[in-house]
């Protein structure tokens, strides 16, 4: 105990041949390569380290103290205080690597009910820096358990806090935006206070560098569609990418997964891509680190009218890439429940979002911002193309996806993957597909 | 899409009487969706039987009728009103078969009347089972193996065809599964299916697969017209399969579900809605087996229902007032969340971070000797909803709320199976093993108490899986609340010796300060009552007031914290460190407004039922009207008091000491009113009187507003009343106490038979029979619970006496009398289920004056401070008092819809320090005659004696008005859905002193064109005096025709049928009456009844009823 939170590296996470294949069982595909999953240690019985537990303290840079008790590993939580309103899909959301840096609060009370699953993991890790709940329930049950929450974050050295009055911290996230925390033994509660105090934000490391792959890797060589004709190859960039967007490209596309530091050049003259994506991912999209080598690249497809599209960090990659800003929310949207409006249809979609940061609105600004006011400079439209807003937010209007004009290209804040929430927007995957292949000759 | 211009003038259809299958739900959706549809300058015209309801009160709608709610009126009023269209969306089941039938048979195009929400498409997919698997097929839903049948032929086909049992069946177009259930064989599949053929309105069952034992769930979906659709709630049932959803004990959200699970059923349950076109909210039922994720869909209501009000209670998202906007053209998205304010829109699916438990109420407690079992057809009359932030402490809440037996669970003894009370020395043997497993196997009311028990005799979570094949999640929750009782009890603490953190986490799952008091005590046969001061739940209280711990409140929300709410629905929590508290409430030092609290009624049951909730929500306005802060609290889902917008705040809490302390104590109360929740308020009046002493060390400085607990008292204790009584001069009947079988005995010898005997502090006559003989007196004592604190009272009964209530106000200088009441039943017929008559019919203008004499001299004399409810009973020129109510009654409402005097309101002004004298009372309605007719439930429930008596029966009621009596008492009679026959055959049986008094009803029968029907000795007495009439023999005679014959021939259309006095089960009479309810043959067991009935079928033949608007205003 007593051992600061150390984070950890995708590179370290053991990638190969583990229970996730997206190209497995798909028309052309024979030698799919396959990948850790994060509950793949439990699934194989690995010994577990033993779990923290005893009082625990969580205290906040604005001076908030709560106690609890400890659970997961032996280690000391730190990171941005941010809370998700999903009431199912935790073990989604703790391996969503756009968690990364942050110490993720469920306001749902009772978290584990079902257990732990093979298969629905949405990374090979865990990557919360904590995690705070009321209740980690300890006898989950569904045909598909194969171990606690406990244990799953004790297999990936996360540590935990229960019987904490979650509510109590929403509403303070709420009100003053998200926070700085730590959390630990009461006993550390000295050592917690300094930490605290030395804490820096986690959003100025290279949070997407965390999460995202080394090298590129093809999922489904050689797939083919029903006709056994190739399926369009696609280039997705990789800025902290879920399990279940890979799941889905593999769907429409042949899928080069790559690091999101890959150049244009490298992916139209190495992987002769014809449509290019870009993933999720945790931190700012301002960050000069990784993301920025994404947003370029981002950028060139767009000049060259190459179809793309974007989820979350890749859509506010695509937004700064225009020239728009992009600024830190109070409190972001993390959760299955938020309802978007499509500008072109007026139809509303229910949505899984985990998101902090977004793209100003080109004419209401910058929408349920953090106290703090943080956001990007001013910038150059890179993208050689006008972007216009096509779905906002239907509670606080902010941006949640933009057309880029005259261009087959989109992007969405939301998660059109789901795990966890709602499929309202899947049908999005099939529309880029479609889109691509009018591209690409007419309508395959 | 904004609003609709087009439309000027809406119809909204209610649900009519309080039924088993069909409560208070549809009043609060009605209530809802009427000020939703006005607010946009809609003219709402409201038609419903109930006078007991808030919808139907004048200011809530701009026109409405109080009358019949059958398509024959309805097509009435539409003709008269010509509204641009008919929303039934709201009013259950009834309004939906009502609009179906006026669509199908053109009445709607002819008037040019548009139906809105839901249209007749979407209902008839929904409802025709046929239909509606075609649909879910076509989008490949998976459905149960189910085939729909048109006879008896078809259902035997059927099952050879699905080939394995058990088999289910299911009624098509019924309310609550009425007439469904699973059969084993053949007998049981023709029994079953003989009387879901008879009740489905379209003749109409559906045989399907078993699917006992999978996991059952609920999805509360909302849709707009631009095919926006949203998931408002997932529910899952505890009880697997097999057990109407109703009927079962419901969790919200779902519990054992993954992400991946319930995304493949929002999936369905969209694409079903979306298939079905349903404009509005909409339920789907789905099965899911747990072992291998196999789902079916099992139905869908196209309306709002009982389970889219516990979503709206559960989330704060009201489906009602929804489902009204997008009938009138919005979509999700243009509507705001009025939870939340302007910050989020309809088009939002609620996010919880509770967990919410609700829990029938049935009323086995009152029927003895009904069948317990739970199946696909309901028997609860109404349900509670509790929140915590884990699920011991919401279903341990939710127990409480129940008000039935003890407010927590404990160890279950022998005196559980003889029911209620029990016998004394049963309370110390252990209910056996064997007889436990029957109560985990066989859903009934004991269930849940029983798997409680269960895990406290340490049997394993997979031992009693197998038995109850109950999902396992809820199993561990229910074994961690045996165990945490165990724990409890092994600390052989004294409540001061408690620990901070001992309390802190019994408190957070859940146990009431009672509860933990009877575990220290090791649970004692005695009873919680039992323990003694310094072991009690005062002890444990003060204890935990000594440690500073009290619940935090939280807000129900609809959005977890997401976002500011504005709306104050709060429930109570134990929650970890949280010394400020947050969901504070706002300023509460800065608050000059005067706190005022009311105490709500509870659960629906009988005796109790919607009429209370309409006076809580009266008083709620008055407070609010004065000016005041009015705080409500009440456990009911179903009703308009706990709408989140009807008070100024609202805790979701049982009513029982405890939680309503920590609220006054939460709000630093300034009064509570406790005279409009029925008995379960005026039963905390003292308790609570007793404790505030204790309070006020901890600021709570506040007083019971109106009548005093010392008036309380005098009017409900016997002595004390009697004492009263002589002093005003009151006569009532001989009466004594008896707290053992001897006093019993000789009070009985001293009186003289008949007598009435009851046990003290009843609710709805609970345990109230007549007793004619020694051996009834002998039997009923057998059953009987006596104690010091639990005397019988004895009384003289009134025979052939008219009983009379009375409605008043007073406020301790004036009295305002609402209404004398004539009852159409003698005197020994419990109130609540008596028909009676405003103004009184047959009672001298002499007696009527000194009845108002005698209620003034009551209201002053006993220093009535608000309303009060007199029965008398009037036996020749003598008048007796018979009980003295201090509270508001159940014919309030009535007798404000019938005289326009507000009594509730008024009561509640007295009550908040508004003496009569500074009010307003409206101008009294006069010219015409208003009648209330009870409604029971015996179809409902087998193994009822279907026949009034002392004991009250009826779950609701109607009214029908006109200027004569008898069309007046034809339109109630003809609202309680029982038929009025106007020909065919009567069959007459009385007793021999009755039998001359029956030769004139049965000459009008005869006028009326009736064949007679009668045993022996009563056709000898009408064919003495000219009567005509055919012998049929007594039941009991074993020769044919009997009375039984005819009625299954189809002969008899009428039953006059007067049993002998006692409430013991006389069974050729039960028998008939049996069959009579079962073939819906209207049945009359008194002589004045017969009368009436007969003026009623003479009104029928005179022509169509004309609808009457309510034309009362204040």
């Amino acid at each position: 105990m007593g051992v600061r939170f150390r984070p950890k590296l995708m590179s370290e996470v053991n990638l190969g041949s583990g229970s996730f294949c997206p190209g497995g069982n798909r028309r052309g595909v024979e030698t799919p390569p396959s990948f850790f999953d994060a509950a793949d240690h439990l699934a194989q019985g690995t010994l577990l380290p033993s779990g923290a537990s005893g009082p625990g303290v969580l205290l906040t840079a604005d001076g908030g103290r709560y106690t609890g008790t400890l659970f997961g590993a032996q280690q000391h939580g730190e990171g941005e205080l941010v809370f998700t309103t999903g009431m199912m899909g935790y073990q989604e959301s703790l391996t969503d690597p756009s968690f990364a840096g942050q110490v993720l609060t469920f306001t749902y009370p009772l978290i584990g009910n079902y257990g732990v699953h093979e298969g629905a993991s949405e990374s090979g890790a865990v990557w919360p820096r904590g995690v705070v709940v009321r209740h980690a329930m300890k006898q989950p049950d569904h045909r598909f358990s194969i171990g606690t929450v406990d244990e799953l974050l004790r297999s990936h050295g996360v540590p935990g806090i229960e019987n904490i009055d979650t509510r109590s911290i929403t509403r303070r996230v709420r009100e003053l935006g998200t926070v700085l925390c730590v959390f630990g033994p009461e006993d550390d509660e000295a050592l917690l206070k300094a930490r605290l105090q030395n804490l820096t934000s986690p959003e100025l490391e290279d949070l997407v560098e965390e999460v995202s792959i080394d090298a590129p890797v093809v999922l489904n060589p050689g797939a083919l569609d029903d006709l056994n004709r190739p399926l369009p190859r696609l280039g997705a960039l990789d800025c902290g990418i879920k399990y279940n967007i890979l799941r889905n490209l593999c769907e429409h596309f042949e899928v080069v997964w790559c690091p999101p530091s890959t150049s244009f050049e490298i992916l139209t003259e190495s992987y002769n891509i014809d449509a290019l994506f870009c993933s999720n991912g945790p931190g700012d999209p301002a960050h000069p680190g990784k993301a920025t080598m994404a947003r370029n690249t981002l950028a060139a497809a767009v000049r060259a009218k190459m179809p793309v599209m974007g989820i979350c960090l890749g859509h506010q990659l695509m937004g700064l890439a225009s020239g728009l800003q992009t600024y830190k929310m109070r409190y972001g949207h993390r959760g299955a429940n938020q309802p978007v409006v499509d500008l072109v249809h007026g139809t509303v979609a229910i949505t899984s979002q985990n998101h902090g940061f977004a793209v100003a609105d080109p004419d209401a600004g910058m929408l349920a911002a953090h106290p703090s006011g943080a956001c990007s400079p001013p910038g150059e439209n890179t993208l050689g193309a006008e972007v216009k807003v096509r779905y906002v937010n239907a509670n606080d209007r902010t941006v949640e996806g933009l057309d880029i004009v005259g261009h087959p290209s989109f992007t969405v804040q939301f998660h059109p993957e789901a795990c966890p929430g709602p499929h309202d927007a899947a049908p999005l995957f099939k529309r880029f597909r479609d889109i691509v292949d009018e591209h690409l000759g007419g309508g395959r | 899409m904004p609003r609709r211009d087009d439309l000027k003038t809406i119809m909204v259809l209610g649900s009519g009487p309080i039924k088993i299958g069909q409560a208070a739900e549809f009043d609060f959706s009605g209530s809802q969706a009427v000020q939703a549809l006005r607010e946009d300058g809609y003219e709402v015209i409201l038609v419903n039987s109930n006078p007991a309801t808030i919808q139907n009160d004048p200011e809530m709608a701009d026109k409405i009728y109080i009358e019949p709610l059958i398509p024959d009126t309805v097509r009435r009023i539409l003709e008269i009103e010509r509204p641009c269209a008919l929303l039934a969306g709201m009013g259950g089941q009834t309004a939906l078969n009502i609009a179906s039938e006026l669509a199908h048979d053109g009445s709607l195009e002819r008037l040019g009347v548009e139906l809105i929400g839901s249209d007749l498409d979407a209902i008839d997919k929904a409802e025709d089972r046929e239909l509606f698997n075609q649909v879910c097929e076509s989008i490949g839903l998976p459905i149960s193996e189910a085939i729909a049948c048109n006879s008896m032929e078809e259902v035997i086909a059927a099952a050879d065809e699905i080939g394995s049992w058990p088999i289910l069946i299911r009624p098509a177009f019924t309310l609550g599964g009425l007439g469904g259930g699973t059969a084993w064989d053949l007998g049981q599949l023709v029994e079953i299916a003989t009387l879901g053929l008879r009740n489905s309105r379209i003749s109409q069952v559906l045989i399907e697969e078993s699917i006992l034992g999978w996991q059952e769930l609920e999805y509360e979906v909302m849709r707009d017209g631009a095919d926006n659709a949203t998931i408002v709630c997932t529910m899952e049932n505890i009880d697997p399969m097999g057990v109407h959803t109703g009927e079962s004990t419901v969790v919200a959200p779902l519990q054992s579900f993954s992400d991946a699970d319930h995304q493949v059923l929002r999936d369905q349950a969209l694409s079903l809605i979306r298939e079905l076109n349903i404009k509005g909210g909409c339920n789907v039922q789905f099965a899911f087996n747990q072992f291998t994720g196999e789902i079916r869909v099992i139905e869908v209501n196209p309306r709002v229902s009982r389970s889219s009000a516990l979503a709206s209670k559960a989330t704060g998202y009201p489906i009602a007032r929804m489902a009204a906007k997008i009938a009138v053209g919005y979509t999700l998205d243009e509507l705001p969340n009025p939870i939340t304010g302007e910050g989020t829109t309809a088009a939002f699916e609620p996010t919880l971070d509770y967990c919410v438990v609700k829990i029938p109420r049935w009323p086995f407690d009152k029927f003895r000797t009904a069948d317990r079992t739970l199946g696909t057809s309901m028997k609860s009359t109404g349900e509670v909803m509790a929140i915590g932030r884990n699920f011991e402490e919401a279903f341990l809440k939710a127990w409480a709320s129940l008000e039935q037996g003890c407010a927590h669970p404990r160890p279950l003894t022998r005196a559980d199976e003889s029911e209620g009370d029990g016998m004394a020395e049963r309370a110390l043997t252990e209910l056996p093993d064997s007889t436990l497993v029957e109560w985990c196997r066989v859903a009934t009311d004991r269930r849940m108490g029983a798997l409680i028990e269960a895990f406290r005799r340490g049997w394993s979570v997979e031992k009693v899986h197998e038995i109850t094949r109950i999902t396992r999640w809820f199993l561990y929750r229910f074994e961690n609340i045996a165990q945490t009782e165990r724990s409890i009890t092994d600390t052989h603490a004294t409540p001061t010796e408690l620990t901070r953190e001992q309390l802190k986490h019994w408190k957070s799952l859940g146990f009431s300060d009672a509860h933990i008091a009877d575990a220290l005590s090791g649970f004692p046969a005695s009873g919680p009552k039992s323990l003694q001061p310094g072991f009690d739940e005062d002890a444990v209280m003060k204890r935990r007031h000594n440690l500073g711990l009290h619940p935090r409140f939280r807000m129900v929300d609809s959005c977890a914290a997401e976002f500011a709410a504005k709306t104050p629905y709060y429930y109570s929590t134990y929650e970890i460190d949280d010394e400020v508290g947050i969901d504070a409430l706002p300023n509460l030092e800065e608050r000059t407004k005067e706190r005022l609290v009311t105490v709500g009624s509870g659960p629906i049951r009988i005796g109790q039922g919607i009429e209370f909730d309409y006076g809580c929500v009266h008083a709620v306005k008055a407070i609010r009207a004065a000016g005041k802060d009015a705080v409500l609290i009440n456990n009911n889902p179903e009703t308009v008091s706990t709408d989140f917008d009807t008070s100024d705040r609202l805790y979701f809490e049982p009513l029982t000491l405890e939680y309503v302390t920590e609220v006054l104590l939460r709000e630093q109360a300034h009064g509570i009113l406790l005279q409009f929740g029925g008995q379960t308020a005026i039963n905390l009046a003292l308790p609570l009187d007793e404790r505030l002493p204790m309070l006020e060390h901890l600021g709570l400085n506040m007083s019971i507003m109106g009548t005093s607990c010392d008036a309380v008292d005098e009017a409900s204790d016997r002595e004390r009343f009697e004492a009263f009584a002589k002093r005003i001069g009151l006569q009532m009947p001989r009466g004594a106490t008896g707290t053992s079988s001897d006093d019993v005995r000789a009070a009985v010898e001293q009186i003289g038979f008949p007598v009435l005997i009851r046990p003290s502090y009843v609710l709805g006559g609970r345990g109230m029979e007549i007793l004619a003989n020694q051996q009834q007196v002998d039997a009923y004592l057998r059953e009987a619970y006596l104690a010091p604190d639990k005397p019988l009272l004895v009384d003289e009964y009134l025979g052939h006496a008219t009983e009379i209530d009375v409605d008043a106000a007073a406020d301790g200088s004036e009295v305002l009398i609402g209404a004398i009441m004539e009852h159409l039943e003698e005197a020994g017929i419990h109130s609540g289920d008596s028909t009676c008559f405003i103004p009184a019919q047959n009672i001298p203008d002499s007696m009527l004056q000194r009845i108002a004499e005698q209620t003034k001299a009551i209201g002053l004399g006993l220093n009535i401070k608000g309303c009060y409810n007199i029965q008398f009973a009037i036996q020749g020129d003598q008048l007796y008092t018979l009980e003295v109510n201090p509270r508001s009654s159940r014919t309030v409402p009535f007798v404000a819809k019938a005289t326009g005097l507000p009594m509730a309101r008024i009561a509640a002004n007295i009550t908040i320090g508004i003496p009569l004298a500074d009010q307003t009372i409206p101008q009294r309605t006069s010219g015409q005659v208003c009648v209330k007719a009870p409604v029971f439930p015996f179809i409902k429930l087998r193994g009822l004696d279907p026949a009034p008596g002392p004991e009250m029966k009826s779950t609701g009621e109607v009214y029908g008005s006109d200027v004569s009596a008898d069309v007046a008492y034809l339109k109630a009679r003809i609202a309680t859905e029982v038929p009025v026959a106007t020909e065919g055959g009567a069959y007459l049986t009385v007793r021999n002193d009755d039998k001359t008094k029956l030769v004139p009803i049965a000459q009008d029968l005869v006028e009326l064109g009736f064949t007679i029907y009668a045993t022996p000795g009563t056709c000898d007495v009408l064919r003495a005096n000219d009567v005509p009439a055919t012998v049929a023999y007594r039941i009991a005679d074993k020769n044919h025709p009997d009375a039984l014959d005819l009625m299954r021939e189809g002969k008899v259309s009428f039953i006059v049928n007067v049993p002998t006095i006692s409430g013991g089960a006389v069974r050729d009479g039960n028998m008939m009456r049996r069959l009579a309810v079962e073939l819906n043959i209207p049945f009359v067991t008194t002589l004045r009844g017969a009368s009436m009935e007969v003026a009623a079928m003479k009104a029928a033949k005179r022509g169509p009823l004309e609808p009457r608007r309510l034309t009362v205003h204040y």
